[in-house]
């Protein structure tokens, strides 16, 4: 008897050991870290893995083409119309467009969408307050003009070029108004609900949300560009990136992200895995605090540290796959972006700028995070200081502690990396190249940079509606900044995925938000 | 050892009993009070800056504001550290910042998924490191003797992230005997309705036995990973102490009134080293269900562990309160049962 009750428990779990291997056919199965995720409300969602779900549970007035980011197309709206004072847009909805709910897309529900971003003022909402916007002038802002048709008026000095822009950011996505407010608690316009529900017009929406656990979209057929090929998205928190490859191996995920450059290089000819170097916009940089010391501040040393920064052996050694190497401030994909490289790693004239200027025996602390890549790349910039006798003591950090360290300006030298919020140019030029003093976190203003004539340079191609004329004036910019500033800006990042090699039409863009699974098929 | 358990039925013991557990909750409650405060004065010597973690580099002055009131961090510490306890007193154990949800509700999800995983993980920990401990001691510089040592020597030395990835690798990636990180298939997240938090009870009262079985082939890897652990530290301190034990007299005297080994092994040695024996296995609780962090990661295991560790890092105060009541609790309780038990069945300790 207790041999055959053995046998069938054995059996079973026999069975369902041979049931692996597959994820569901109507499901992709996507693993990667959801720790980071803290709000699935545009208003507040700015982590990587909420912003990376915002394309499938909302659309925007007009979105990035996948295939041309730089290119914009109407989304929800089927045209718009600059005002004659250049400070307004009039927008046309598309006709018989819905929610995921039914509810009808109208004016009010674009007018309540933005005007929470910026009554709640949390952390994306500094991305539409560029436009003047505050709680106090926001209701004025934003007008019904008809029953399709709805008007945006704005105080800064921006061309509606500009504008259109950040209305293409996730921050800007539509949200169903009925819904939103049927589940407002004290006055919060939705945002509690909303933190772990959808209520947008996306290909999917939120089935469930176990915070830091699962997310389970399932799809829209009612999306106004039309319904997705498969059923559901499951993205599932594997916080290990060494247990994601193991899964995307045994096909027990269809997509593994965010691997290191050693997961990546085992996947390499694996049967059924397709590995795959997204290029992104994250750059790769080391940023000098001007006020820690003298040398720090001294441009011959920023110039020196040029010749110091190993980029070949970094992107094409050590980090093999994961970088490329780029030196200016607009990473690779931007309007206006600068491809030059004119520095490369070379410790004697490094040794002969700071001969020449009387620097002897530089020492600076380095706070870097502890974990991959920084802390590789971060290593890999001591040994080749060194090279050029800059000694560099490495201080590893958690980032959390960094952002504090370098928000109340205690380090010597950062080596840390920046992505942009929103597809422009401002984006980066505003954080690099501007420090306007009045409180705004730029990494100019972190590094005590000043520099009032490149603050109000960035200020006036925000103004510029002509395309290469805004080009030129950002080459302009950063060429003035890879020539003399407190900033070594070194690679471009590539994010490194694993799919399944059954897995037709996943698109992935440079930004944190470009990530399309509604042509997704397998 | 003339000790009966009906002789701590009468009045004076019952008594006794009674003055001890008021004694336990008492200091159950002050050393919690002093936990927290301790806890809440550490958070806030941190370099980190919460608001920054939750708002990011990049966010405007005034978002920057309006988080830091919100969150109550213009308020001195100890105007912050009374309107936690006052909260506390109404059962809001506060939002988790890293999360977005509430606390308590976050804890009531990690914590059973631990309880899970570290009961398991003991159970298996003391039958394998008790059995190994009395063999070695049966059989001392015997080949099961020098295992015992081995399992111990790996259990402490090797780190616990390495078994686990190793673990995953042969028995998931190459025999294919083990389902693998999570808790189960992602068939069954559609359908299992959490009751407890515990996949293995819930699955087994969802009535779907192959969701059962599945639940187990998901548990036992990580449950032997822990438990190896377990064992190492349980196999080691009670060899020591019944080697100790053996080398008595008494224990001599016994051989040479003719005892046989198995006598010798109940009725002397195991009832004379049992308070060693109940406060190494629950230490051994007590550490694996602080939430064995690694373990977690590794295995994608939505515990305690790593529900606290994401904390630390974001310091998302509420978070690290939270789970430090719980941890705190833990601790405290299964310290009093300790002593309770050995209380109970040692009459030395009276």
């Amino acid at each position: 008897m207790r041999k055959s009750l053995l046998a069938i428990a054995f059996a079973t779990l026999t069975t369902s050991i041979t049931a692996w291997g597959a994820t569901p056919p109507d499901t992709l199965v996507v693993a990667q870290s959801l720790d980071d995720a803290i709000s699935f409300d545009p208003a507040q969602g700015f982590e990587l893995s909420t912003v990376q779900s915002f394309n499938s549970l909302y659309q925007r007035l007009l979105q990035s083409d996948p295939n041309n980011p730089v290119d914009l197309r109407p989304t929800l709206a089927s045209t718009w119309q600059a005002g004659a004072d250049k400070h307004s847009l009039t927008f046309t909805l598309r006709d018989g467009i819905s929610f995921a709910s039914g509810n009808p897309i109208r004016p009010e529900d674009v007018i309540f969408s933005l005007a929470r971003v910026v009554k709640l003022n949390l952390e994306p909402s500094f991305i539409l307050t560029q436009l003047g916007w505050s709680a106090h002038n926001i209701d004025s802002q934003l007008s019904k003009v008809s029953a399709n048709q709805v008007m945006i008026r704005w105080n800064a000095d921006v061309s509606p070029a500009f504008v259109l822009s950040l209305l293409s950011a996730p921050v800007a996505s539509i949200i169903d108004e009925k819904v939103t407010t049927a589940h407002q608690v004290q006055g919060d316009y939705g945002h509690q609900w909303l933190n772990t529900h959808s209520a947008g017009s996306g290909p999917f929406q939120i089935m469930r949300y176990i915070p830091h656990e699962v997310l389970l979209m399932t799809a829209n057929a009612k999306a106004p560009t039309g319904a997705p090929k498969l059923k559901n998205i499951l993205i599932k928190n594997v916080p290990e990136a060494a247990t994601r490859r193991l899964l995307v191996e045994q096909g027990d995920a269809d997509i593994a992200r965010n691997l290191g450059s050693d997961q990546f290089s085992a996947l390499q000819n694996k049967p059924g895995v397709t590995p795959v170097a997204v290029p992104i916009a994250s750059l790769y940089y080391l940023l000098f605090n001007t006020k820690a010391s003298p040398v720090l501040n001294n441009s011959a040393f920023w110039q020196a540290s040029r010749y110091l920064f190993d980029y070949d052996g970094i992107a094409n050694g050590l980090l093999k796959g994961q970088f490329s190497i780029h030196q200016s401030f607009l990473p690779d994909g931007y309007l206006g972006a600068l491809k030059d490289t004119p520095f490369t790693y070379n410790p004697e004239k490094a040794k002969s700028i700071l001969a020449k200027a009387g620097l002897k025996n530089v020492t600076f602390k380095l706070v870097v995070n502890n974990q991959p890549p920084y802390l590789d790349i971060a290593q890999a910039l001591q040994a080749s200081f060194a090279k050029g006798g800059v000694k560099v003591e490495l201080l590893p950090s958690i980032s959390s502690e960094i952002s504090a360290k370098m928000a109340s300006h205690q380090f010597d030298a950062a080596v840390t990396s920046w992505g942009p919020d929103y597809f422009d140019p401002n984006t980066n030029a505003a954080a690099f190249a501007s420090n306007p003093e009045d409180g705004s976190s730029t990494l100019a203003q972190r590094a005590n940079w000043h520099i009032p004539e490149l603050t109000a340079a960035t200020r006036k191609a925000l103004t510029l509606s002509d395309n290469q004329q805004r080009a030129a004036l950002y080459q302009k910019l950063q060429r003035q900044v890879q020539q003399s500033s407190p900033y070594v800006i070194g690679l471009q990042a590539r994010q490194l995925i694993a799919l399944r090699s059954n897995l037709k039409g996943y698109q992935q863009g440079m930004n944190p938000d470009m990530v399309f699974y509604n042509q997704v098929s397998k | 050892m003339g000790f009966t358990v009906s002789s701590i039925t009468s009045t004076a013991g019952v008594r006794r009993l009674i003055q001890r557990l008021t004694g336990s909750i008492l200091s159950l409650v002050v050393t919690l009070f002093g936990l927290l405060a301790f806890t809440f004065t550490l958070s806030h010597l941190s370099p980190v800056d919460p608001v920054l973690q939750l708002i990011g580099d990049h966010a405007s002055a005034s978002t920057y504001a309006q988080v830091r009131h919100q969150l109550g961090l213009d308020q001195s510490v100890i105007q912050q550290f009374w309107q936690y306890l006052r909260q506390l007193a109404h059962g809001n154990l506060g939002v988790s910042q890293s999360t977005g949800q509430p606390v308590l509700a976050d804890l009531l999800r990690t914590f059973p998924a631990t309880f899970e995983l570290a009961t398991c993980a003991l159970i298996l920990g003391a039958v394998g490191g008790i059995s190994l401990a009395l063999v070695s001691v049966w059989h001392p510089k015997s080949w099961i003797d020098h295992l015992a040592r081995i399992v111990s020597l790996l259990g402490y030395s090797v780190p616990v992230f390495w078994f686990g990835l190793l673990g995953l690798l042969l028995f998931y990636a190459v025999l294919h005997w083990s389902a693998g990180p999570g808790q189960l298939d992602d068939l069954y997240l559609y359908t299992l309705t959490p009751k407890t938090g515990m996949v293995l009870i819930d699955s087994w009262l969802s009535g779907d036995r192959t969701m059962f079985f599945n639940a187990i082939a998901h548990l036992w890897l990580p449950v032997v990973i822990l438990g190896l652990l377990s064992m190492a530290s349980i196999t080691r301190l009670l060899r020591a102490g019944l080697l100790e034990e053996n080398s008595k007299e008494y224990v001599t005297l016994a051989r040479a009134k003719g005892a046989g080994r198995w006598r010798i092994v109940w009725q002397h040695l195991l009832p004379n080293t049992r308070s060693l024996l109940i406060t190494v296995v629950m230490l051994s609780y007590v550490s694996l269900l602080e939430g064995a962090v690694l373990t977690e990661t590794v295995f994608a295991w939505p515990g305690l562990g790593r529900y606290l560790t994401n904390a630390l890092f974001a310091s998302d105060i509420p978070a690290i309160l939270g789970a430090t009541l719980v941890i705190g609790s833990c601790f405290i309780l299964i310290n009093a049962l300790t002593d309770a038990l050995v209380w109970l069945t040692d009459p030395r300790t009276r």
